[in-house]
Formats: C-alpha cells, sequence, structure tokens
C-alpha cells in the first residue's frame, strides 16, 4: 500500500475517533446524534475498504449475508403482496376493467362512493358488525379466561370444549348454526314457539332483514372466543400470584381483585386482544357467506359487507379501480382505527 | 440422512407447486390430443376429404362430466373436421362467467372458443374486448340469424352481435301428475290465465303436518318471481321502473304465508334446490327451465329420483296474464363466441358456425338438450326421448310463441342484474315491503344508468 494512501487512511481514522469521542461524551442528543453515527458508520465502511483493497467492504458483504437470508421470503412477499398493494393503491384512482386501457380519473371513484347506496349499506353493516363483535368477544373471551384460570374441577374439560368451535370447519360450524337457528324447522325456533309462545308468524328470521347482522355477530363471538380465551389465560399466568396474595391479606373482594390486579395486569394482553378483533372483524367476509349467502353465496343489503362488495366490483362487474377505491376505504378505516388504539395505549402507558 | 430425505422432500414439493403453478391451475381435463386426431382421420378417409392443415382450439366449458352434449359437439364436429381437434377446459359452473372474465383478462389467455353461459357475463366480455364481433363472418358466409327466432336481437350489442346461440332453454311448468290424482283435481293446462294458476296451487295445497303437499314452488332466483311480469312483452328488466313486479310478488307472497309454497327465508337458510324440492315428491307444480327436462329424464333413469314420489310428471306452458295469449316465455341463450386473443380465428369461427348451426342442433338434440335453432325433427327427437312425458299436451307444451329473454343485453346489465338480484332478496325474505323494494330498485337502477 502507498504511503499516500496510509496517510489519508490514518487521517480518516483519526477524524473517526473524534467523532466517536463527541458521540460517547454525550454532547450532542437526538437527530444529530442519528446523523453522526450514521456518518461514523459509513466512514468505517470506507476506510475497512480501502484497508483491505476489495470491491465490497466486509460489512457490506455481512449485510449481503443477512439479505440473502430474508430474500427467499421477501421476494415472494414482494412480488404477490407489495406490489399488487401498490398497485391496488395506483387503481383506486384509475378506471379499468382488466382489459381494455386503463384511464386516470382522479378522485371520480371516491366521489362515487357518495351516492352507491349499496356501498353505504356494505359499510354501515361492517361497522355495526365490528361495534357488536369487538367487545362482546372481549368480555366473553376474558370472562371465560378468568374462570378457567380458577382450580375449577374439568378445567382441562372446560378450556378445550371452549377452544372447539375455533377449530372446527367454519363449513361444517355454519351448516350446523343454520340447522339451529332454521327458521321454521330449527330448534331455537321450535323451542321459542312452544316454550314462550311466540305466535308462528313473528319467530325470528335469524338469517334475514336486521337480526342478520346479529346472528353474524352471535356467531363469530362464539367462533373466535376460544382463541382469544387462550391469548388471555397466557397473561393471566404471568401475573405474579404475590399480588394476589398481598390483595387478599389487604382484605380485598374478589371484584376488587380483578378490578385492582387482573384488569391493569392484562393490559398489554388486552391492547393486543383488541387490535386483533378490530383488524379481523373488519376483514369479515367467510363467515357472511356462508351464514347469510344462501346456495348461491349472494348477499342481499341487509347482510352485505364491504369485503364481498370489493370483490362484487372486481370480480363480477369487473370495475377494478372502483373496487380498489372501496379496498382503500377499508384500509384506511382500519388503520385509523390502529393508530388511535396505539395511541390510547401510548398516553396509557405514560 | 435424515436431511437428505427432508431436502428431497422439500424439493419434490417445491417442484410440484411450481409446475402446478406453470399449469395455470386447469390441469385435470385436457382431451388427450395424441388419440383424437388419428380417430378423426379414419372416420373420414373413407368419404371425400382434402387433407387439412392440423388445428387444436381450446374451448371453455363447465361441468363436463356431468353435461351430456359437449363431448358429443366435439366428436361431432371433429369427425366432419379430419385434422381438427377440439380440446375442451372445464370451468365448473358455480362461478363460470368470473372464472372465464378472469382467464380472459390480460393477454395470458390461449382459448380460441368460448361459451357464454348468461348475458350479463356475455357483456362483461364484450366490454372487457375479449370476444370478437361476428358480424362480417356471419355476412360472409350467409348465416341466417332468423332461424334463431328473433332472440339474436336481444344479444345485439351497438349492431354488433359478439355470440352465436346454441342452446337455447325457455320456462315451462312442471308438475306431478300424481299429486292431482290423489287430489282428484284436474292437471293444469297449456292455456292457463295466473288468476287460474294461482286457484289451481291452491287447491292442491295440503297444510296437515306429515302429509303437506305444496301447490307451488319457487326457487330463489329473481327469475322465478318478478320475471312473470314480463310475459306481457311490455316491459323488460331494463325498464328502470318496476311496478309491473307488484302483482306477482303480491302473488307469490301471499302464497307463501298460506303454506301454498316454501318460505323463500326456509329455502335460503337450507340452499334447498329446486330439483331436490320436486323430486322429493311434495311439490304439485314448480316453474323451471326446460334444462330440467333433460335433468328428469336422466336421473329417474339412473335411480337418482324416487320414481314413486316423481316419475310421474308432466310438463305444461307457462300461465299467462289476462289478455295475453298463451305461450309466451322466459328464455336463457347459451351461447358461443370467438375470442379476440385466438391465433386460429378462422379454424374457431368454423366450429363456432357448426355448433350454432343446423349439425350442432341435431346433436344438441339427440342429447335432449334444446338447440337454439329449433326444428320439427329436434323437437321430434326430445319427445320421442325414453322418458319424456307421453301426453299430448306435454308435447304441445314445448311449442313456443313468444321468448323473451330473462336478461336482454344492455351496457350496464350486469350491475343492474345485481342490484335487482339485491332487493328480489329483501323483499321475498320481508326485510321490505314490495313497495319499498320495487321504489328501491327504481332508484338503485337509476343511479346505475
Amino acid at each position: 500500500m502507498s504511503n499516500e494512501k496510509s496517510q489519508e487512511l490514518d487521517r480518516m481514522q483519526d477524524e473517526l475517533n473524534e467523532m466517536m469521542r463527541e458521540i460517547m461524551s454525550g454532547k450532542i442528543r437526538g437527530k444529530e446524534k442519528t446523523k453522526k453515527l450514521r456518518k461514523v458508520d459509513r466512514m468505517q465502511r470506507i476506510i475497512s475498504k480501502r484497508r483491505s483493497g476489495e470491491m465490497f467492504s466486509r460489512a457490506f458483504k455481512k449485510d449481503l449475508v443477512s439479505y440473502s437470508f430474508i430474500a427467499p421470503n421477501f421476494i415472494g412477499f414482494a412480488v404477490f403482496t407489495l406490489v399488487p398493494i401498490v398497485f391496488a393503491f395506483a387503481l383506486a384512482f384509475m378506471k379499468w376493467d382488466g382489459s381494455n386501457e386503463i384511464t386516470w380519473s382522479g378522485i371520480e371513484n371516491f366521489k362515487r362512493m357518495g351516492s352507491d347506496i349499496f356501498f353505504q349499506a356494505a359499510l354501515k353493516n361492517t361497522i355495526i358488525y365490528c361495534i357488536g363483535t369487538v367487545p362482546l368477544s372481549m368480555i366473553f373471551s376474558l370472562g371465560l379466561a378468568v374462570v378457567l384460570n380458577q382450580k375449577v374441577k374439568g378445567r382441562g374439560i372446560f378450556r378445550t370444549l371452549s377452544f372447539f368451535p375455533y377449530v372446527g370447519s367454519l363449513v361444517a360450524v355454519t351448516a350446523v348454526w343454520k340447522m339451529l337457528f332454521h327458521p321454521s324447522k330449527g330448534p331455537i325456533n321450535a323451542l321459542l314457539y312452544y316454550v314462550f309462545k311466540v305466535p308462528q308468524d313473528q319467530l325470528p328470521q335469524w338469517f334475514s332483514g336486521s337480526l342478520v347482522l346479529l346472528s353474524l355477530i352471535l356467531f363469530s363471538v362464539w367462533k373466535y372466543m376460544g382463541y382469544y380465551m387462550v391469548i388471555y389465560l397466557a397473561g393471566l399466568q404471568n401475573i405474579s400470584p404475590d399480588l394476589y396474595e398481598a390483595a387478599s391479606l389487604d382484605g380485598a373482594g374478589t371484584w376488587d381483585r380483578f378490578k385492582y390486579i387482573t384488569w391493569p395486569q392484562l393490559r398489554a394482553t388486552t391492547f393486543f386482544v383488541v387490535v386483533m378483533l378490530t383488524i379481523n372483524c373488519f376483514k369479515i367476509y367467510d363467515i357472511a357467506i356462508m351464514l347469510a349467502g344462501g346456495g348461491s353465496g349472494e348477499l342481499t343489503t341487509s347482510a352485505t359487507v364491504l369485503v364481498y362488495y370489493i370483490y362484487q366490483k372486481a370480480f363480477i362487474d369487473w370495475d377494478l379501480g372502483y373496487s380498489s377505491a372501496v379496498a382503500m376505504v377499508l384500509f384506511l378505516i382500519v388503520l385509523v382505527i390502529t393508530i388511535i388504539q396505539f395511541a390510547g395505549e401510548h398516553i396509557r402507558e405514560q | 440422512m435424515k436431511k437428505r430425505i427432508l431436502t428431497l422432500i422439500l424439493s419434490a414439493t417445491m417442484i410440484t407447486s411450481l409446475s402446478a403453478c406453470t399449469k395455470g391451475g386447469n390441469p385435470a381435463p385436457v382431451t388427450d390430443p395424441g388419440t383424437k386426431p388419428t380417430e378423426a382421420s379414419n372416420a373420414g378417409a373413407g368419404t371425400e376429404v382434402t387433407p387439412v392443415e392440423p388445428v387444436t382450439l381450446k374451448w371453455a366449458i363447465w361441468d363436463k362430466e356431468s353435461t351430456s352434449y359437449w363431448q358429443a359437439l366435439a366428436d361431432g364436429y371433429q369427425a366432419s373436421h379430419p385434422g381438427a381437434t377440439i380440446e375442451m377446459v372445464d370451468l365448473g359452473s358455480t362461478d363460470y362467467m368470473t372464472v372465464l372474465a378472469t382467464e380472459l383478462s390480460g393477454s395470458g389467455s390461449d382459448f380460441d372458443v368460448v361459451t357464454i353461459k348468461d348475458v350479463p357475463g356475455y357483456a362483461t366480455l364484450v366490454q372487457k374486448n375479449a370476444i370478437a364481433p361476428l358480424d362480417d363472418r356471419i355476412k360472409a358466409d350467409g348465416v341466417d340469424l332468423s332461424k334463431y327466432a328473433g332472440v339474436t336481437d336481444q344479444v345485439t350489442v351497438n349492431g354488433s352481435l359478439y355470440e352465436l346461440p346454441f342452446r337455447n332453454d325457455f320456462w315451462v311448468l312442471f308438475y306431478n301428475k300424481d299429486l292431482f290424482d290423489a287430489a282428484g283435481v284436474a292437471y293444469p293446462t297449456n292455456d292457463m290465465t295466473f288468476e287460474q294458476y294461482d286457484k289451481l296451487a291452491r287447491e292442491m295445497t295440503k297444510t296437515d303436518f306429515g302429509e303437506q303437499v305444496y301447490g307451488a314452488h319457487y326457487h330463489t332466483w329473481r327469475s322465478a318471481v318478478q320475471l312473470f311480469g314480463v310475459l306481457d312483452g311490455k316491459h323488460t328488466i331494463l325498464d328502470g321502473s318496476y311496478e309491473f313486479f307488484k302483482p306477482y310478488y303480491e302473488m307469490v307472497l301471499n302464497q307463501e304465508k298460506d303454506g301454498v309454497c316454501r318460505k323463500y327465508t326456509d329455502l335460503k337458510t337450507e340452499g334447498l334446490h329446486y330439483s331436490a324440492a320436486f323430486s322429493g315428491g311434495d311439490v304439485a307444480m314448480l316453474n323451471m327451465g326446460s334444462w330440467f327436462i333433460a335433468t328428469m329424464i336422466s336421473n329417474l333413469q339412473s335411480g337418482e329420483y324416487d320414481s314413486s314420489l316423481c316419475g310421474n310428471w308432466g310438463i305444461v306452458k307457462y300461465p299467462h296474464a289476462d289478455g295475453v295469449p298463451a305461450g309466451s316465455t322466459l328464455g336463457t341463450i347459451t351461447g358461443i363466441s370467438v375470442t379476440t386473443a385466438t391465433d386460429t380465428p378462422d379454424a374457431a369461427w368454423d366450429f363456432v358456425k357448426w355448433v350454432s348451426g343446423e349439425e350442432g342442433a341435431a346433436v344438441m338434440a339427440s342429447t335432449g338438450n334444446f338447440p337454439a335453432i329449433m326444428t320439427d325433427e329436434a323437437l321430434g327427437l326430445i319427445t320421442g326421448l325414453d322418458g319424456f312425458p307421453t301426453d299430448d299436451a306435454s308435447k304441445e307444451a314445448l311449442n313456443v310463441s313468444n321468448l323473451y329473454l330473462e336478461v336482454p343485453y344492455a351496457e350496464n346489465v350486469s350491475e343492474i342484474n345485481s342490484a335487482l338480484d339485491s332487493y328480489h332478496g329483501s323483499i321475498m325474505s320481508g326485510e321490505m315491503s314490495i313497495d319499498e323494494g320495487i321504489k328501491a330498485m327504481n332508484e338503485a337502477v337509476s343511479a346505475i344508468k
């Protein structure tokens, strides 16, 4: 290595050391510190590259190895998920039927939603469904978890039983529900008719009209509470028994113990459960199709949901632009709600 | 060792999944191209045949196994056209038009000929430029459209025709003779007004527990109820104002209330198929398309339907409104089109012409299906089938005077169709009153236009 070059490298090394000292001294903070750190990293790479005299620095090679590990997954994700997502964003401002040329339409697609009664019905139904499902699922799964965390007889069996609906195939389970709630032959309505003397023409039509959303809510609470119960159980196991012991020494009752120990200690779990529930609820499609779709899998205005409407607009009417715009609305709703939840969690933490 | 086995398994799964990808998801029903051409050339060897360049046509169809005419049409064409190979691709019937539209999107399609199942799907494909206009070829080859009894006019798009029908179904009234005999009521006739039909359905109804008989049955389709309204020839579903549906909704909902027919909500919850309802032997009359005739005949012969329950059946013409002559009914055409993506448009058109022409019609009739070109000969073939009802009224029922398509062509027919479907469900399930539902239909369709 020439003398000149090594001198330059030494000079750079000195500069680097100076910078490091500055950072370590704690004089600079915040953004400036990150900026400096980045500069240090860059310089280190350059120095090591020049010293070794090779094309790529050692750090870069190390990075390459790490990238190669995530590459198989990331390439698949990029091709099949990332690119379509970005494309869908763009499509929301365009008009396209999948074959003819794409034309730019600006915010026309979003304006159209204002007068689209089917979109509004789908949006309303989805929101009602979420408002019903999220708190109910949370309450029921928490209640189940608290009860089944106690040393009751047959705890294992009850835990398994409450997890059963989650394991069962959706198709099979909805078929059974449809039989149970069959408007004129189902045992539920038979019970109402024979025991509670509800007149025949006033028996509830579980899968149409205003009751269809109630059926959807009840069904998903029942099907998914087992899953969230398991998450809550894990949360409950993490609470130190010392806390309960101290509370009982202070003479706290069951409710007090729940209010002052269990609930606050479960805050992180509850946060996770609520976020997952909200996202999953807005995605509702399969349950609605299976329960209210009938043989043809078509949903009437009283049961239609956003994801179904997106599918219908895209693959039945071939209005891909408008369909993407509706998908964007769904995305924004979920995003905003999740951000609010995170912000709320952040505030409570402090 | 263990590791090596694991690697082998992993690479095997990857290879199979990759090869499944390249096949594009429809690997199953490809006819063996190795055998067919030789068969065809053998068959044609005796007759005067000029050597033809071998051509393979890829044809989109549905339910190959359970539908008799696909193979019969392909065989018939191959026998008379040496060198031609018809390769059928089964896309399934449930969402055939959706799958087909997806297949024909973009530029990756290699279908030459596609079957068109319904008019909304046809409208989609026309707008997507996926199927080619046939006017020039129709003119050049002198195809006589008058043979199709006017139905081609109802699917003409801006003066151009993109499909030729090869199958033409129309709605009739099926009835169970045993039930009428048991009740001592005279059979329905080929000339009934809706009042007479309603009265007859009520006469046939028995609500005693355990031996219920339903006088009528309406499938959950919109067509089965509201399209009674278009039979007077004054209205179509493209009108934009749907007050003419009202009397028929009233009739059916009143029948439902009195136990004359099964409840819509029950049918919807159970997903009960009309064939299961009629073959169960407790439905006296069922309005359904003529495609059900072939199903009845073959399923009774195979023993799938219990002949003691529904073996003694007949058909009559659709009931009609006061002042309208009998014989008007609803129709559904099945068409065949040439794709815009095909590399061999001439060969594809030749196949389309053959299937929709008289030769194709003869093949259709011989399998018990109704060809779009209805000749006395074809009619004779169907009524002469073993298992077709032997009474004269049933034969006479097949003479249609006016045929109105369930869904004629319009630019937004797909959206209009889903709006009407949706509110049909709302009215039938009692979510909306008839007036509210019709008002909502009017509003929704005017918003689409």
